[in-house]
């Protein structure tokens, strides 16, 4: 059954800010808890998601709001990376959503958004890293916003 | 021949201390050479402050490139220009002719507050120069050489005495030109100064250069038109307009992160950034940042690899006008050694 989703007009795109730390921490420990997501956190520091500039690197960490509340309740982050040959590649990286706002379609609002900002900062094209064993379903909800799959990446830890 | 500098029947200038003027020449057998320093020749015997003058920039440039380029260096800029002059002397030189012409550079050095001043000083004292001295430069070169021969005949301490009295007069001009310079630029209405300005102004102030009283106390007979910086005004406006409110040294990643902030309710456009270090004397660029669309209150992340060994930076932001000319908003100089270490970053 699909659950009530979120419209469009309840909800407040906009840049993460250091006082947003604590609630964007709070999901990723839930989602920890929950899905088993990779989340160390001593790495995310009330800094790490402010807009970012690094040489050949863009970085903004989108936060979605609830307009009546002005509670956190989805982040992503996107970032622009020029390759070898200065073609900006854009990237979708870090998505999280409160776990009573997930299916709601609270991501889908920020990764269109994500996509329109990509798009102006020239990037030709945007990725999504998903694990290799990642729900067929998932790669539905991508495929509808127009992601198809083209690279296997392969990975060494040490 | 510091001698000839030391006179004390030469007024001395109030603005001398504010700039030293290097005229100098390149030597086809020695390299560069300075002819003569102001305010005090004996300055050329001084490494400290000769050293930025041999490694400036300007002497690795084409002859009249660029309109002048600067090096800055331990809180001072050199203002540093090149150009052609006449010549009718033998070069020590396979390959150069009798007409052969001198390239002669003259650098000019300003405390960083002044900055603002240096392209039209430079350009003043170069327009001064070429159009008193144009056709006489060489014959100072010569002098230089000749003084510099151990047997001095009748002709040689002929040509020294000829360079001495060129370089008298060319004092002369720079010494006026200074004053009326500054003068001018002391009593200059400023209506609403600029961040630059604003700091040339505090830095006059500071040395107890003649400046008007505040605004309040101004009457009718005030002896400068010329508005202080008034720091009441800035307490009440709060913080500056951007502000460097974290450094972290990123120990994993050998990286260096400056959060800066927007401290405006306004939304800034046109800002660049730029990170540099001085490396052999050269000002060498990190980052050179364009940040379209800076929000209200907005922090935002600067990060640059840290390149070893260096542990000087200097963070600087600019605004582009509207006439396109780059207006400095922040000048910050970094000791990393001075920093906290981050073990974890994402």
């Amino acid at each position: 059954m699909l659950k009530e989703q979120i419209n469009k007009k309840d909800i407040i795109i906009r840049n993460y800010r250091t006082s947003d730390y604590q609630a964007t921490l709070e999901i990723w420990k839930n989602l920890n808890e929950l899905m088993g997501v990779e989340f160390d956190e001593e790495q995310w520091r009330e800094s790490s998601g402010l807009r970012q500039f690094k040489p050949n690197l863009k970085r903004i960490t989108m936060i979605a709001e609830l307009k009546s509340t002005g509670e956190v309740v989805s982040m992503g982050m996107i970032e622009a990376v020029k390759n070898t040959i200065g073609r900006y590649i854009g990237r979708l990286d870090n998505w999280a959503t409160k776990k009573e706002f997930i299916g709601k379609g609270v991501g889908k609002l920020i990764a269109e958004r994500s996509i329109q900002i990509l798009q102006s900062w020239g990037c030709d094209s945007v990725r999504i890293n998903l694990a290799y064993t990642a729900d067929k379903k998932l790669l539905e909800v991508f495929g509808k916003l127009g992601f198809q799959p083209i690279l296997t990446v392969l990975e060494k830890r040490f | 021949m510091g001698d000839l500098f030391n006179n004390e029947s030469l007024e001395k200038n109030p603005n001398e201390d504010l700039c030293v003027v290097y005229l100098l020449y390149f030597d086809e057998k020695k390299g560069q050479i300075p002819l003569f320093i102001y305010p005090d020749d004996l300055l050329r015997n001084n490494r400290k402050y000769m050293r930025p003058i041999h490694y400036h920039p300007v002497w690795f440039l084409e002859t009249e490139d660029l309109d002048h380029i600067d090096l800055e260096y331990k809180g001072y800029t050199f203002f540093g220009k090149k150009f052609l002059t006449k010549s009718e002397r033998t070069k020590r030189r396979a390959g150069l002719e009798f007409k052969t012409p001198e390239t002669i550079v003259l650098i000019v050095s300003l405390p960083i507050e002044l900055e603002i001043f240096g392209d039209d000083l430079i350009s003043k004292l170069t327009e001064q120069l070429r159009d008193k001295f144009e056709d006489q430069l060489f014959e100072v070169i010569e002098s230089e050489i000749a003084s510099d021969t151990i047997i001095k005949t009748p002709d040689t301490i002929g040509r020294i005495t000829k360079g001495t009295k060129i370089k008298v007069l060319i004092r002369k001009l720079i010494d006026n030109v200074i004053k009326e310079y500054f003068s001018s630029i002391i009593k200059k209405k400023s209506g609403s100064p600029s961040i630059k300005t604003q700091r040339a102004i505090s830095y006059f102030a500071l040395k107890g250069f003649e400046l008007s009283l505040p605004r309040s106390l101004k009457g009718k007979n005030r002896f400068s038109t010329i508005e202080l910086f008034d720091p009441e005004k800035q307490k009440l406006s709060g913080k500056l307009p951007l502000s460097i409110n974290k450094i972290n040294l990123l120990e994993k990643s050998h990286e260096i992160e400056f959060t800066v902030q927007n401290n405006t309710e306004e939304e800034l456009k046109n800002i660049s950034i730029t990170i540099t270090h001085v490396q052999e004397f050269f000002e060498k660029e990190v980052m050179n940042q364009e940040v379209d669309v800076w929000f209200p209150q907005e922090e935002l992340l600067f990060i640059v690899p840290k390149i070893p060994h260096i542990d000087d930076y200097l963070f600087s932001i600019n605004e582009r006008d509207v006439d396109g000319y780059h207006q400095k908003i922040l000048n910050q100089k970094i000791d990393l050694k001075l920093l906290d270490k981050i073990t974890n970053e994402i």
